[in-house]
């Protein structure tokens, strides 16, 4: 009974004992929220950490810059930046933690920020020495940024949130209702960038240069490319936003990928089709020309009904791909204040628009095969069923045959509502 | 200890404790590396292979039921044949104790502990098997029995909630590595199911052999299950070859869960089952390599030999130079060569003993 009483003992000391070498008091730790990968100048990296600093988030408004009222100070910032240089990942954690008084956490990290002159020369090796550690999450976000990453973190401005991990979460949540971004997970880069079926895409972010909406100039669009006579919302990418606002960043776009290598990117119209073609496209707001009067637009909710259907069939080494893609749209507005709501109309501006995103659906699919060369659609898991074992499909080697890819598009677009006005009636003069 | 008597449903949550536990280490992972992205058909294949081999083995046994392993080898050869049936028992569970409590030690690490000493983390397992042993076989079976349900509750709860991640097309292409590699290369798998031989020391502790298969089998189907599920879950979130590369694959999937600000970081439900299961298992093991051990001698008390076996296990557990040593000593050697030990060996002794019996009854 001694013993046995002196063994319960031990074992219940175990429990107290557990946190002698391995206690963590939240107090000791400086959480990183976002933390950005550059170039080095006088080394091979250079990595910017943006932390966040937690007594600030209590404090009134204290997630951005601005007077809190008379007399006082300007608001504590939520996170502090600090930039190093470092010949690796893990070396630069070691620098920082020199002088930030507290240890660097990465548990917390929120989204992980790859300059786009990283990204292009391949970033797989730093990828995979974050997939290792521990701390990293798989489900923290993978952006690239046009321009510098340290440029991006410091210009981050959480003017709606106090909590700046919130921030990020909604922000690259976004593209559930916008459509300009996608859902890029860092499992699901690695998973992708190691693939034989499917090639990664990354969230574009940038800083937005234009200090005043009057000093854009539409020439940052792709508008020209596209055929038009002006851009429409989602003709350009992050860090050419037209807009004027506190937060000078941005996300719109994907940064595309050859395995771990980033060999272009897509505005936000292309992302919004790249979606479409993946079937992870939710709903968002899309402008189409109106079929009958010139100049004017029909603005549509524009929603997946369905899955797209992709086939894939090889004529000799010619991938042959055939999509449809099934949509279904609510008018929210007519500006010609043609009666499209009309039973007998609706078929136009439906085929209209089906011809309006097929036109740009194909556009893009060229450009993937033609210029990124890379199936970042996951064609190649239609192919993949049609073999039998690994060694098989690895000599296929679909990435090299993508290429040779021609497509047959079909879109299917229903239009089913008409808002809360079920006939246009005309202005007077 | 004879007198104590193991319920049906604290066998058959014996069974699912002992073939599951690997799951938590590496199960899925090395079913990826031998059948790529068919891993889930080798997992059902090795499944119901040591299913019907069990059953094959019960038939044999059927005539002898109440004896242990340990009895038919006395049976078969007298003292030698007892000893040599204990040695190959005891060899087998010195060789799977300390090498499964080195990996459970370094998980325990890599996930939680980072900077405390493996020996220190050790020592919890360690303390739990000591203490367990102490405690005797009914208390191992009936906190195993109140646990097992809870495990597989949290375990089917992180294959649920990963469900939004799943993608059929990872499964393909059918065959994986091929149909060989699967169903040839695939057999040493059965080595996965090696702890049928520490079932069979235990029919002395069972009444019936009808319990005692009916209870086998349903700890079999609800085993079986559960590794396929966990391997198909695991290839339909992780495709080939990253399926490879996970070194804990549910551990992987469960850092996965994240649904918005309400649920994420499932790897606390995943930590606590994992170290309840890893204790269970590493306690189940201990008990019945001090009792083998006793049998095999046949010693009086099982107690005096904890503390100078716990000793020695704590050292072998050491001995691997690193994770990646210990790993190899599993998924290499071990599960090459183990079924020989577990099914062949056991079949062999089972065949022997029905020859004697049959010799002696027409003697």
């Amino acid at each position: 009974m001694k013993k046995l009483f002196l063994l319960i003992l031990i074992f219940m000391l175990c429990c107290f004992l557990s946190s002698c070498y391995d206690r963590a008091e939240i107090d000791d730790q400086a959480f990183v929220i976002a933390f950005g990968l550059d170039k080095g100048k006088t080394n091979f990296l250079r990595m910017t950490f943006q932390i966040a600093v937690p007594s600030a988030f209590g404090q009134e408004g204290g997630g951005s810059s601005g007077e809190s009222g008379e007399g006082k100070e300007k608001h504590p910032k939520s996170v502090t930046i600090t930039t190093i240089e470092s010949p690796t990942v893990y070396s630069g954690f070691n620098i920082v933690n020199t002088y930030v008084s507290k240890q660097l956490n990465l548990s917390h990290t929120k989204v992980l920020i790859i300059s786009s002159e990283l990204a292009k020369e391949n970033m797989g090796m730093y990828i995979n020495a974050i997939h290792r550690g521990r701390e990293f999450r798989n489900t923290m976000y993978i952006c690239v940024c046009d321009g510098s990453a340290e440029e991006y973190l410091k210009n981050v401005n959480f003017v709606l949130d106090i909590s700046p991990s919130k921030f990020y979460e909604e922000t690259f949540a976004s593209h559930r209702y916008t459509s300009f971004t996608a859902n890029t997970q860092l499992i699901q880069f690695i998973s992708r960038a190691k693939s034989k079926s499917i090639n990664p895409v990354a969230i574009l972010v940038g800083v937005d240069r234009i200090e005043k909406l009057d000093d854009y100039s539409k020439e940052n669009t792709n508008y020209k490319e596209k055929g038009r006579e002006n851009y429409f919302g989602g003709d350009f990418a992050a860090g050419n936003i037209p807009k004027e606002y506190k937060n000078k960043t941005s996300a719109m776009g994907l940064a595309v990928f050859d395995g771990a290598k980033m060999v272009g990117m897509m505005d936000g119209a292309e992302t919004r089709y790249y979606l479409m073609l993946t079937g992870e496209y939710d709903y968002s707001y899309v402008t189409v020309p109106d079929p009958v009067v010139e100049n004017k637009f029909v603005l549509l909710n524009v929603k997946q009904s369905r899955k797209p259907r992709h086939n894939v069939v090889m004529e000799g080494d010619t991938p042959k791909i055939s999509v449809k893609i099934m949509l279904e749209a609510d008018i929210l507005s007519i500006q010609s204040g043609i009666n499209y709501e009309d039973p007998e109309k609706v078929e136009e501006l439906e085929t209209a628009s089906e011809e309006f995103f097929k036109k740009d659906i194909v556009r893009l699919l060229e450009k993937t095969t033609k210029v990124f060369k890379s199936d970042i659609f996951g064609f190649g898991k239609s192919m993949k069923w049609k073999f039998l074992t690994q060694k098989e499909w690895d000599e296929f080697s679909w990435h090299d045959k993508y290429p040779n890819a021609q497509f047959d598009i079909e879109v299917d677009l229903k239009i089913r509502r008409p808002g809360l006005i079920l006939r246009t009636a005309q202005f007077e003069n | 200890m004879e007198k104590i008597s193991i319920g049906n449903w604290e066998l058959s949550a014996l069974v699912i404790m002992s073939f599951c536990t690997k799951i938590f280490l590496n199960y899925p992972r090395v079913m990826s590396e031998s059948a790529g992205s068919a891993g889930w058909i080798l997992s059902a294949y090795t499944s119901l292979l040591a299913f019907v081999i069990f059953t094959f083995m019960l038939r044999l046994y059927k005539k002898n039921y109440g004896m242990d392993l340990i009895d038919l080898g006395e049976l078969i050869g007298g003292a030698p044949g007892r000893i040599i049936t204990g040695v190959v028992i005891i060899s087998f569970l010195i060789y799977f104790i300390p090498v499964n409590l080195r990996e459970f030690s370094e998980n325990m690490k890599i996930i939680s502990l980072v900077i405390s000493p493996i020996s220190f983390v050790t020592l919890f397992f360690l303390g739990t098997m000591i203490l367990a042993a102490y405690f005797g076989l009914e208390a191992i079976t009936r906190v195993n029995a109140i646990a097992v349900p809870v495990i597989s509750a949290g375990f089917i709860l992180i294959l649920v909630l990963v469900g939004q991640l799943y993608d059929f097309s990872k499964l393909m292409p059918w065959f994986g590595t091929g149909l060989q590699e699967i169903f040839i290369g695939g057999l040493p798998k059965l080595s996965y199911f090696s702890e049928i031989i520490i079932f069979f020391m235990l029919p002395p502790f069972l009444k019936k052999f009808n319990n005692f298969r009916k209870s086998s089998y349903i700890g079999f189907v609800f085993a079986g299950s559960f590794l396929f599920l966990s391997t198909l879950v695991f290839l339909l979130v992780f495709e080939y070859p990253t399926s490879t590369e996970s070194f804990l694959p549910i551990f992987q999937l469960s850092r996965l869960i994240n649904y918005g600000r309400f649920l994420q970081r499932g790897e606390s439900v995943f930590l606590l089952m994992w170290s309840f299961a890893a204790m269970l298992y590493l306690s189940f093991g201990f008990f019945m390599l001090l009792y083998t051990f006793k049998k095999t001698l046949k010693l009086e008390y099982y107690k005096p030999l904890i503390m100078p076996f716990a000793v020695i296990i704590f050292s072998l557990s050491l001995t691997p130079p690193n994770l990646m040593s210990a790993i190899k000593l599993d998924t290499v050697y071990f599960l090459n060569w183990g079924w020989l030990i577990s099914f062949a060996f056991t079949t062999l002794v089972f065949i022997a003993a029905g020859i004697k019996k049959r010799k002696g009854k027409k003697e």
